[in-house]
């Protein structure tokens, strides 16, 4: 699961900083928001297409469309009901099922949602957990805060095995494999009890372990990695101010 | 420090929430519960429901908002539900929580505190809904979010019920 997050590489995109990353979310969250033609939108959501494509393989432009399509079918059918302004392009007995507003409306949206969608997703597939929390730390997220992200992302796949496992022990002892039919009750909650107790019970272990290492104590900290500074990051800023500009330039044009 | 007030340690605090907010991204990504007519639910809003009962409110609310947000960014194509996850399921565990703190044990302020945030977790996904995919397609998605935050709630009740009769500690945890 965690290796779904990160998609280790060499691209440009890979190599820039964890903080312009950051940085160009709401970026790309504004440019799609910014009231614009579908046009503008495509060729936004081309070019990130293209990035996507260049760092990380044409292949990767299909799993948020295998996991999206029924969202981008339901708004391709329910959207043009909803905005019927401009001339009608189709209707039933009277009423006006598409016009040329639907259609804007619908191309709007889709072009957004797959817009935003490709743009974080280029952007987790090439960014590390640990410059995330990094990046986090650097724009002023408190340090225990990081932390809880931390271990959160290192205990994920053990809980995950836990899941597995306390599951395929209840099914053998109930003799339940075969049957798929079951009350969600009676299937469920003897598993979640036996690995909430699991997972709770590691708690003050946790927390023990936590204050052996000195959490809590004002002493300055060694840390083993770090972000880029000096040239390095100014590039990678300036890249930022590129790349925004880029997403931006509909507002930029019309100012 | 642990052993006499577990709750006021801030380790303790950190270790909780991280280990919750890792339940929840497990429940939330890996348990797929296939539904009688059709289509899946995920167990995400068992592990609020539960933390906010068991835990309290601000537990609930960090690890239900973090441990969403955290399956939505690992998921890939949901990475830019994560932000929303994080607000949306922490105001859930917060009221869940603050709720059922009101007269700790009584199962009908957990059904009233689990179905407030089950109407606000519904209420939020559809306002974003709107904004992000059109008022069509955003209805739509609340019949499945009502049906799984509903098993959230009647799991979750249940579930705590059972761990905290199961292992006494976990009463003297919440903050």
């Amino acid at each position: 699961m965690i290796a779904e997050f990160y998609s280790p590489g060499s691209s440009f995109l890979h190599r820039w900083d964890a903080r312009a990353k950051l940085l160009v979310l709401p970026v790309v969250l504004g440019a799609f928001f910014v009231p614009s033609t579908p046009w503008v939108l495509l060729a936004l959501a081309a070019g990130i297409a293209v990035v996507i494509t260049i760092s990380l393989g044409p292949a990767q432009l299909l799993p948020p469309l295998r996991t999206l399509w029924p969202v981008l079918v339901l708004i391709t059918l329910l959207t043009p009901p909803f905005h019927t302004g401009g001339g009608a392009v189709l209707g039933i007995r009277g009423t006006t099922v598409l016009s040329t507003g639907g259609i804007r409306t619908t191309l709007t949206l889709l072009l957004r949602f797959l817009g935003i969608t490709y743009g974080f997703f280029a952007v987790v597939r090439t960014l590390s957990l640990d410059d995330l929390v990094l990046g986090l730390r650097w724009f002023g997220l408190p340090y225990a805060a990081c932390l809880v992200m931390t271990i959160t992302l290192r205990t994920i796949p053990a809980l995950a095995a836990t899941w597995h496992a306390v599951r395929d022990a209840h099914r053998l002892r109930s003799g339940t494999v075969e049957r798929k039919r079951q009350p969600i009750v009676r299937t469920y909650l003897p598993v979640l009890t036996s690995v909430l107790i699991e997972a709770v019970k590691g708690i003050p272990v946790l927390a023990m372990a936590l204050e052996s290492r000195g959490f809590g104590r004002s002493n300055p900290r060694t840390s083993f990695s770090g972000l880029k500074t000096g040239p390095g990051l100014a590039v990678d800023l300036g890249a930022l101010v590129a790349v925004s500009a880029a997403l931006l330039w509909p507002v930029l044009v019309r100012w | 420090m642990i052993e006499e007030q577990p709750a006021a340690s801030p380790a303790f605090r950190v270790a909780s929430i991280a280990i919750l907010a890792a339940v929840t991204t497990v429940l939330t990504r890996v348990v797929q519960v296939p539904l009688p007519a059709r289509g899946y639910i995920n167990l995400g809003d068992v592990a609020i429901v539960f933390t906010a009962i068991a835990l309290g409110p601000f537990s609930g609310a960090i690890s239900g908002g973090l441990g969403t947000a955290l399956a939505d960014l690992l998921s890939g194509p949901y990475a830019f539900w994560a932000p929303i996850s994080l607000v949306v399921h922490g105001l859930q565990g917060l009221l869940v929580g603050l709720i059922a703190r009101a007269r700790p044990g009584a199962v009908g302020l957990q059904v009233v505190g689990g179905v407030v945030g089950m109407a606000v977790m519904a209420g939020g996904y559809l306002l974003a809904g709107i904004f992000l995919e059109g008022t069509g397609p955003a209805v739509t998605e609340v019949p499945g979010n009502l049906i799984q935050g509903g098993v959230g709630v009647v799991l979750g009740i249940l579930v705590a019920a059972a761990v905290l009769r199961a292992y006494p500690p976990l009463k003297q945890w919440k903050w």
